[in-house]
């Protein structure tokens, strides 16, 4: 059963130019996740240097576009925040990629939960559909699903910045109590996990009702007084369209970062990544959608409804 | 997926034959794609008799699973059903999926049913084929008619002379359709039908099919015929087409569909060398230049890419008469895709024109070019210089050049600056070495300080390319003390700039460059705060190994400094660095043989 390194070697390679793995290899890849995954704590401590990204959304090849800007794994170390999955062509490709990268190099990349790894979401958004047109049964999906379960919840960088995929919750004043969750589960509807996932800041004070219908919105006292009682420099998050890659918000105190560039191939705006080096000083990459000569959208298919 | 069926395990019939009738199209996809594997368990005869039937009813489908259908009965799948001698039945299916309504479904089935006209003998044609041909020819519905101009170039030389004459009508039928979507098909088949007929009959039958589909009153059809033409002329000889086909050259350069010239446009050289150079330079060059000139870009950009091509076949002074004028012009272009075209193209006439010439007539160009306000245009340019360097001199050009380069190397876009890395090593070669360090030496290193990686990555294999061609010792004084520059940088991903080009271009280099230069620098990096600089630390002591195990003293420089430095690397807090450093370690005591 054991899958040596040189295998793996070998199925990163083969998922790096988009080649979907066997159902059997993908079943053992996400047995061995989450083996791995389940030592992770809710808030994973990572180190410094790290390169953090955000949405990916299945358009595979703007994660190449993205390596190419930022490095390669494992020579640069990244955490991802989560939506890997949904609305792109190649959900499938791009999440077993970065789960290969992750059993492969457990060091070298971190993976945090966005609210699209979910049973539900992914039912609706394309990622199910995918599998079962891609594999003929619902096996892949499944097991991915059971590997989302397994995800951190957040991370935080030398104890400085604080990433997470969507936001802050009322429930919760201090990263300690993120610890006590007991995050193997499908996304709940509501409380404090749900929130993490959901929540957007936003231009108010204190806390609003999200027009997402889960999650809150948060404003600048809310953050400010989180990050100062965290004892912390920024909050890194992602889960909205940035139209030039990255958007600062309440001083500094906040970022969204978003890696999909030319969102749903029509949006338009730029991607980026956040390279936070040994120093824990920020340098933003901006980067372009892959070139169109490259397969980036599929020939002859057409649209799906759940684009926007 | 294919991988999921194995073609060597035969799964029970009755299951497969269920999936066939399953709800689910993916399990039907899946089906499908075994037939080979139902037939061969259920044996010749009973595929013939009850596979086949049964997928002759299963039409009504999906396009996907029926374009499935359509590929695998193409796919010698006569030897499931007793050989070549019943290939004959599978027309029976094809022919009911050449008639469906989705284009891709047609046009793999008409590719299947060509494939097997192929194994037919002469009378299985007449018996089988000839008649479903004519089924199909004379369809009520489009499709079928569609479908069926592809299938009379494979098989007409197989039959009789009274046949081939039916085939001919049949043909002609199709070129004069009432619908455009099969008049379109026989546009697209007339050029491969023209090829099977003699010459006499490509006289009487395949040139009036040829004039009617040439004067349709669609663009769409009409600018089909533009391979048609050159398939004909191909035909003939030059006197026959001076009589048949002029005017129809001259009436497709000037059709007032813009696309019908742009077929003519991306054509023209492969028309030029089937009508032959007495005819080219009577009556082409006319119709070239009024391409050249044409009002559509589109148009004049598919001319531009031309230009050399056709060019070969003029006098030098043919050229500068007519040609040059338009380039000039062409330089000028409003469009960037036309000054891209002719950018990528204009070197190819140094060479034509001779040292002269050039300098007068196309230097002015090339440096107008290289001020372009577009990237691409000043890329195509550089990318071509090699062509203009073997007629004159590239320092005339050089005061343009650098200015150019240097732009580009600071393009906003990524992409842009990684290509004219691309072509660095090639403008080395031509430049030589005094002006490349003086001019170009700084901006090569300062790629490697680049943000994006990929350029980064391109400057290392640059570098290792410009050793390649400047020598060692250039690179030990030029490159080298730059290289391990970078080796102090505060951010890690600076640092593995060093740690990769060392990896990179260790291999060109020698070994007391190594060893005096590098090795040191590198070890100091082996203690890295940062495990990713560690551990490509091993990866570029594996390829020190690797390259310097060749001599005596290269193996007693891995005993001194490699090995031990794996040896310590090996205990390493991180586990990647443990990980490569055991492997680099492996092969390091394998290259100086103490086992491996």
């Amino acid at each position: 059963m054991a899958v040596t390194l040189a295998g793996r070697r070998r199925q990163i390679e083969q998922l790096t130019r988009c080649n979907p793995i066997s159902e059997e290899q993908v079943k053992r890849l996400c047995f061995k996740a989450r083996e791995i995954l389940i030592e992770e704590a809710n808030v994973q401590v990572v180190d410094s240097p790290v390169t953090i990204c955000g949405d990916i959304h299945g358009q595979f090849y703007d994660l190449m576009e993205l390596f190419k800007v930022g490095g390669f794994c494992p020579e640069t170390n990244y955490l991802f925040m989560g939506d890997f999955v949904d609305r792109g062509f190649y959900s499938v490709e791009t999440f077993l990629l970065l789960l290969a990268l992750k059993v492969r190099y457990p060091d070298r990349i971190t993976l945090i939960r966005g609210n699209h790894e979910s049973r539900q979401i992914t039912q609706v958004y394309g990622f199910y559909d995918e599998c079962v047109r891609k594999y003929g049964s619902t096996n892949v999906w499944r097991w991915c699903c059971e590997v989302f379960d397994y995800l951190a919840l957040a991370a935080i960088v030398d104890g400085r910045v604080f990433c997470v995929h969507g936001g802050l919750s009322p429930n919760l004043q201090s990263i300690d109590q993120i610890r006590a969750i007991d995050r193997k589960q499908e996304v709940p509807h509501d409380g404090p996990m749900c929130d993490l996932l959901w929540s957007d800041p936003d231009e108010i004070s204190g806390w609003g009702i999200s027009p997402r219908g889960a999650g809150f919105l948060f404003g600048s006292d809310i953050t400010k007084k989180f990050a100062h009682e965290n004892a912390i420099d920024l909050i890194a998050r992602a889960h909205q369209l940035a139209m030039e890659g990255y958007k600062l918000m309440f001083d500094g105190t906040i970022v969204t970062v978003w890696s999909a560039p030319n969102y749903c191939y029509r949006c338009g705006n730029v991607a980026s990544i956040l390279e936070l080096d040994e120093h824990l000083a920020q340098e933003y990459k901006v980067f372009t959608h892959a070139p169109s000569d490259v397969r980036s959208i599929p020939a002859k298919r057409p649209l799906a409804d759940y684009f926007l | 997926m294919d991988q999921a069926f194995n073609v060597d395990d035969i799964a029970p019939i009755a299951v497969l034959i269920d999936e066939l009738r399953s709800e689910e199209v993916q399990l039907r996809l899946n089906a499908i794609h075994s037939i080979p594997t139902i037939a061969l368990a259920l044996g010749p005869d009973r595929a013939r008799n009850e596979l086949i039937p049964f997928l002759q009813d299963s039409v009504d489908d999906e396009d996907e699973v029926l374009l499935a259908l359509a590929e695998e009965l193409g796919r010698n799948f006569e030897e499931y059903i007793g050989g070549p001698q019943y290939a004959y039945v599978l027309l029976g299916p094809l022919e009911n999926l050449s008639a469906v309504e989705e284009t891709l479904v047609r046009d793999k089935a008409a590719e299947s049913i060509a494939k097997i006209a192929g194994v037919l003998s002469p009378l299985q044609v007449e018996e089988y084929y000839i008649p479903l041909l004519k089924r199909l020819s004379q369809g009520e519905w489009f499709t079928s008619r569609t479908s069926s101009a592809a299938l009379y170039a494979p098989v007409y030389q197989k039959v009789s002379p009274a046949l081939q004459e039916q085939l001919r009508k049949g043909f002609a039928a199709l070129g004069a359709d009432h619908t455009p979507m099969v008049r379109r098909a026989a546009a697209r088949s007339l050029g491969g039908f023209v090829k099977t007929l003699s010459k006499q009959h490509v006289l009487t039958d395949g040139l009036p099919i040829y004039r009617r589909l040439h004067g349709d009153d669609q663009d769409s059809v009409r600018l089909l015929t533009v391979e048609d033409l050159i398939t004909i002329a191909q035909q003939l000889t030059p006197q026959e087409i001076k009589e048949q086909l002029l005017k129809q050259i001259r009436v497709t350069v000037s059709d007032k569909s813009w696309r019908v010239r742009y077929m003519a446009a991306t054509h023209f050289n492969e028309l030029a060398e089937a009508v032959g150079v007495e005819l080219v330079r009577e009556e082409l060059i006319g119709q070239y230049v009024q391409l050249l000139k044409d009002n559509e870009a589109e148009v004049r950009t598919a001319a531009a890419g031309q230009i050399p091509g056709f060019s070969k076949l003029l006098d030098r002074e043919v050229i500068l008469a007519r040609i040059i004028p338009c380039v000039r012009d062409l330089s000028h272009d409003t469009s960037q895709h036309v000054r891209a075209a002719l950018a990528n193209q204009i070197s190819g006439l140094a060479p034509l024109l001779g040292r002269e010439a050039t300098v007068e007539n196309l230097l002015p160009l090339f440096l107008h070019l290289l001020k372009d306000e577009f990237p691409e245009v000043r890329l195509n340019v550089i990318s071509k210089l090699q062509t203009v360097n073997g007629v004159i001199d590239i320092e005339l050009l050089s005061g343009s050049l650098l200015p150019a380069i240097l732009e580009l190397a600071e393009d906003k876009s990524w992409r842009v600056r990684q290509a004219i890395i691309e072509y660095i090593p090639l403008l080395a070669t031509q430049l030589g070495k005094p002006f490349f360090d003086e001019q170009l030496g700084n901006l090569c290193m300062s790629w490697l300080g680049d943000t994006v990686f990929s350029i980064r990555e391109a400057a290392t294999i640059n570098l290792k390319k410009l050793t390649e061609v400047f020598g060692v010792e250039w690179a030990r004084v030029a490159i080298v003390p730059k290289v391990m520059g970078m080796g102090q940088h505060p951010n890690y991903l600076y640092r593995m700039t060093t740690v990769q080009a060392i990896a990179t271009i260790s291999p060109s280099l020698t070994l007391p460059i190594i060893q005096s230069e590098i090795i040191g620098p590198l070890l100091q990096l082996a203690a890295d705060p940062i495990p990713n600089i560690r551990f490509n630390v091993s990866k570029a002591l594996e390829i020190l190994a690797t390259t310097c195990g060749s001599t005596a003293e290269g193996r007693e420089f891995i005993q001194q400094k490699v090995v031990p430095a794996l040896e310590q690397q090996k205990n390493d807090v991180d586990a990647d660095v443990r990980y490569f450093s055991v492997r680099a370690l492996q092969k390091a005591l394998s290259v100086i043989g103490m086992s491996g």
